[in-house]
């Protein structure tokens, strides 16, 4: 069992244990049979590892520094212990070989305990195979998170030679394929260790480079929904390189028309649309066709149709469209609302996005699919500037799991127009902070890069 | 330990040869990797785990150096390395499906493989692997600065939501039930390797409808292949007649090799009932040039009723030209032979009458089974009649059973006599009911006094012959099963001799 799939394990006997003991008397077989095989699975880990650690950092849970992602398959488990973390203020649980049943039944009961009275609770029983440290106001980034400008790094260089790919398409020179993979690759392994980060830099848009910014924004965002909904490495690394390459029909269309300025006539609507089908001609000229190849070559054709079977290129019932083209549909009309272009320099703030993806879902969007993408992005994602009650105005730099309307804000201007370097709050936890609305952050002379990178 | 380490790595080394030369299923490379997964396993049970630096020419253990390569095309060292491997880490408790898709992996030899990007799709759990960033130093990218001016946004902000008809404050329920969980499973298991290569199949051909571009061609040639070798027989079909109705290419003419047919053994016993069938309709686009290979294969073929689709679909395609395989007709190959009269005899072409009569002499009676069973389909009774008289008792049975099956009453006669034919006796029971079979088939109205004649009268050839007769002829007379034949019955039931009644009451159950 890989360390992932043991974190998995863990964090569910964890959860089944504290349910247990909230239920049953503490003799009961349900609770020694379930802390006796959780007992178990500790003691074997801990022949292997010299101690077994659990640390909360923003939203993400780690187990002996694999970060557990939130997927469909125990999704409960892992958003109660990450909740129960956050609400006791617990940094890191970890425990020692030695640990018995008994030791773990306590731990279980103490941690019934509200953020006051544990501590004290948790001292009290002087466990010997369990330690606790706890988060300050502000929290420490793990030693093994400490190079945050990882993520940046690497989102950059996607974009170099998602820029670089396109480009040399455009000139009719030959890609490097090699690049494009470990692109996506690097991005896959980001992902998984910051999401939030990543999904971050997606909100940071670019005016003059559009065309790049988006492929690989889409093909970011693509991969985060498909994580979410337990993609293997393999399908991850298949729709990140279509989400890319989504577009790829463009370099195809004459340049002066995809930079046009003003708006497209019907008639030049009707190139455009074209870029599908030109699509699919360049993936066989980039890709080949491995299996990444046939699903970008998917992608690019079918990234227009709709849920309900509209959209272009015209296509009859009998052909269904694939998963990977319904995420990526998402993922690029959502980029696309949220980034300013020649035609449309003022875009959606992403909270209407939000609304829109949710109001077209069923007809544009595959409903499913759209639950997924707003669960992951909030009400409110990442970027999104706030009107707050007390008068302040907040930038969204977080989501917390299961409250999509109450993600984590940095207050950043007051409604005075005056720039501050506010604290960071998280609305799920601190309920004395409201939000009146979502604006454009230029209403507040705030450029969200300069806070979320 | 040192010792043991090298002897892991050549029988990597080795298992990766075989397999290169071989695939993973064949049983010499199941041969090398099953010892290679025992050391491998026991040492990781004793020492918990193995790891291995990669250098450019070479692999090192505990700073030894291994494995030493420096022929590039060849070094398992140098095709890590030049992807960027730097370290492996095989860990115990290692599977034998992940050793498998790591052998998989590193047997890849072509330079377009990218190895790092491999071995990480494998997701494994045991085999953990470091692999070097490419540092870029021309990564000074700029934060962009985002100004919009002279646009009121909050106008603007109202503006969209009137426009989207949006109501920011209905809630959104985001919630999952069990039954949408399911649902959501069940579309990823759908986006199978199979399923994506059919939408884009399909996608490729309606652009084939107007776009011949070399590119469109070129990528449903490539994609023939991957179906063929993939048994996906459907959507070869599929490929072939698009090819050929759009761009008016041949796109199977590639594939009408020996060799190639000769393979479709591999899987023709064993593939599934619905891709047989897939397979059988995309092999009736073969032209005659491959009717002979396919006579070749058909040997191979197991099962009976496989066999009997494939000669047919042969024969469709031989319906337009069968001198290929006529060649066939003097082979010393019996199963040859007897394919090619299969196959010959589900023709429309009266000749193949004439050309199989040489073979009525032929001295293997297998052959001269597949002749009868040719002449059936001609309706060719008189030349079946001849075979009664045969040597041998399966081609004799199976002229019988011939006859029986066609109206051909000109043998009636020579049955009679047959039966009352002293060599009648010592011939087995099969042979000697197919006989009455054929008798009741072809008899004519004075059956049935005969058949009452052999049950109630005749004495002619001793106590032993006189009880066979009278069974045969009461059944037959069950098989007749008129009111005429059913009162006689019934009255030999009533008879004092044990034998007719016997014989009467056993018919009567029949």
């Amino acid at each position: 069992m890989s360390i992932y799939s043991t974190g998995k394990n863990i964090i569910s006997l964890f959860y089944a244990l504290e349910k247990a003991v909230q239920v049953y008397d503490l003799r009961n077989d349900v609770v020694t049979g379930t802390a006796k095989k959780f007992g178990h699975i500790l003691r074997t880990l801990l022949n292997i590892y010299p101690q077994v650690e659990l640390v909360r950092y923003r939203e993400y849970v780690f187990f002996n520094k694999q970060r557990l992602r939130f997927e469909i398959d125990g999704y409960a488990s892992l958003q109660f212990i990450h909740d129960k973390m956050k609400q006791l203020r617990i940094r890191s649980l970890i425990i020692l070989p030695g640990i018995n049943e008994e030791e773990l039944i306590l731990l279980c009961l103490a941690l019934k305990k509200n953020r006051d009275e544990f501590p004290s609770e948790f001292n009290a029983k002087r466990f010997a195979y369990v330690r606790i440290e706890y988060t300050d106001a502000e929290e420490e980034t793990p030693d093994f998170l400490a190079d945050g400008q990882r993520v940046k790094r690497i989102y950059f260089k996607a974009l170099k030679v998602t820029k670089n790919l396109m480009n040399n398409l455009w000139k009719n020179q030959s890609v490097d394929v090699k690049s494009s993979k470990r692109v996506v690759h690097s991005l896959v392994n980001a992902l998984s260790q910051d999401e939030f980060g990543l999904l971050a830099l997606t909100a940071i848009k670019n005016f003059d480079e559009y065309t790049y910014n988006h492929s690989l924004n889409v093909g970011i965002l693509a991969l985060a929904l498909a994580q979410r909904i337990g993609f293997s490495k393999k399908s991850l690394a298949k729709i990140g390189t279509a989400g890319i390459l989504h577009d790829i029909g463009k370099v195809s269309i004459p340049r002066d028309l995809i930079y046009k300025p003003t708006r497209l006539s019907e008639q030049e609507w009707d190139i455009l649309k074209h870029h599908s089908e030109y699509g699919v001609k360049q993936i066989i000229k980039t890709r080949g066709l491995d299996e990444t190849g046939i699903t970008s070559l998917i992608v690019a054709y079918q990234h227009h149709w709709n849920y309900d079977f509209s959209g272009y290129p015209f296509h009859g019932k009998e052909t269904l469209q694939s998963t990977f083209a319904k995420i990526v549909r998402i993922c690029d009309s959502y980029d696309a609302m949220t980034t300013a272009r020649i035609y449309q320099p003022v875009p959606y703030i992403p909270s209407i996005a939000i609304r829109v993806i949710w109001k077209l879902s069923g007809q544009c969007f595959d409903p499913l699919l759209a639950k997924v993408f707003i669960q992951l992005l909030g009400l409110y994602p990442i970027g999104s500037c706030l009107e707050m009650s007390d008068s302040f105005v907040g930038l969204v730099i977080g989501q917390n799991e299961g409250y999509p309307t109450q993600p984590t804000v940095k207050i950043v201007a007051t409604m005075q127009k005056d720039s501050i370097d506010g604290p960071i709050i998280d609305l799920s936890v601190d309920k004395g902070h409201k939000i009146i609305r979502a604006v454009y952050p230029q209403q507040y002379n705030i450029n969200p890069a300069d806070h979320l990178t | 330990m040192e010792i043991i380490v090298q002897d892991i790595i050549r029988q990597l080394i080795k298992s990766i040869k075989v397999i290169q030369l071989y695939g993973i299923n064949h049983p010499s490379a199941r041969q090398s990797y099953q010892p290679f997964f025992e050391t491998l396993t026991g040492f990781l049970k004793n020492s918990g785990q193995i790891e291995l630096a990669i250098e450019q020419y070479s692999i090192s253990h505990d700073n030894q150096v291994i494995y030493q390569e420096r022929e590039k095309d060849i070094s398992i060292a140098f095709r890590l390395f030049r992807d960027g491997v730097r370290n492996i880490k095989i860990t115990d408790g290692l599977e034998f499906d992940e050793m498998i898709l790591f052998l998989e992996v590193m047997s890849q030899a072509t330079r377009e493989q990218d190895i790092a990007l491999n071995l990480w799709e494998c997701n494994f759990s045991h085999i953990d692997f470091y692999v070097i960033e490419e540092e870029d130093e021309d990564l000074n990218y700029e934060l962009p600065v985002q100004e919009i001016k002279n646009i009121d946004l909050n106008a603007k902000l109202a503006n969209i939501i009137v426009k989207e008809k949006l109501d920011m404050n209905e809630p959104i329920d985001l919630t999952l039930s069990e039954a949408e969980l399911e649902s959501l499973k069940t579309q990823m298991a759908h986006e199978s390797r199979e399923a994506s290569l059919s939408v884009a199949i399909s996608t490729l051909i309606n652009f084939l409808q107007h776009d011949k571009s070399p590119e469109i061609i070129d990528s449903l040639t490539e994609m023939l292949a991957q179906c063929i070798d993939q048994h996906e027989f459907y959507n070869a079909r599929l490929i072939v007649v698009s090819l050929n109705e759009y761009a008016k290419i041949n796109a199977i003419d590639k594939y009408e090799k020996e060799n190639i047919i000769l393979d479709f053994k591999n899987f023709i016993n064993t593939i599934s009932d619905e891709n047989l069938n897939q397979f059988l309709a995309f092999i009736s686009l073969f032209s005659k040039k491959s009717l002979s290979y396919f006579i070749r294969l058909m040997p191979s073929v197991q099962r009976t009723e496989r066999l009997e689709k494939l000669q047919d679909n042969v024969a469709y395609i031989a319906q337009s030209d069968y001198q290929p395989i006529l060649i066939f007709l003097q082979s010393n190959n019996t199963d040859l032979i007897i394919n090619t009269i299969a196959v010959l005899s589900r023709l429309d072409a009266e000749e193949i009458v004439g050309l199989l009569d040489p073979l009525c002499d032929y001295p293997r009676p297998e052959v001269r089974c597949s002749v009868i069973q040719a002449f059936e389909v001609f309706k060719q009774a008189a030349r079946i009649a001849h075979f009664i008289g045969d040597e041998e008792a399966m081609v004799r049975i199976k002229a019988f059973q011939t006859l029986t099956v066609l109206n051909y009453p000109a043998i009636y006669n020579r049955l009679i006599a047959r039966i009352k034919s002293r060599v009648f006796i010592d011939l087995e029971l099969t042979e000697q009911k197919e006989t009455f079979n054929c008798l009741v088939a072809n008899g004519g109205q004075g059956l049935i006094k005969i058949l009452k004649k052999m049950l109630f009268r005749w004495v002619l050839f001793g106590r032993k012959r006189y009880r066979i007769t009278r069974k045969l002829a009461a059944s037959a007379l069950a098989d007749i099963n008129t009111d005429e034949s059913r009162a006689i019955l019934e009255q030999g039931m009533k008879k004092r001799n044990p034998t007719v009644k016997q014989a009467c009451e056993s018919a009567l159950k029949q």
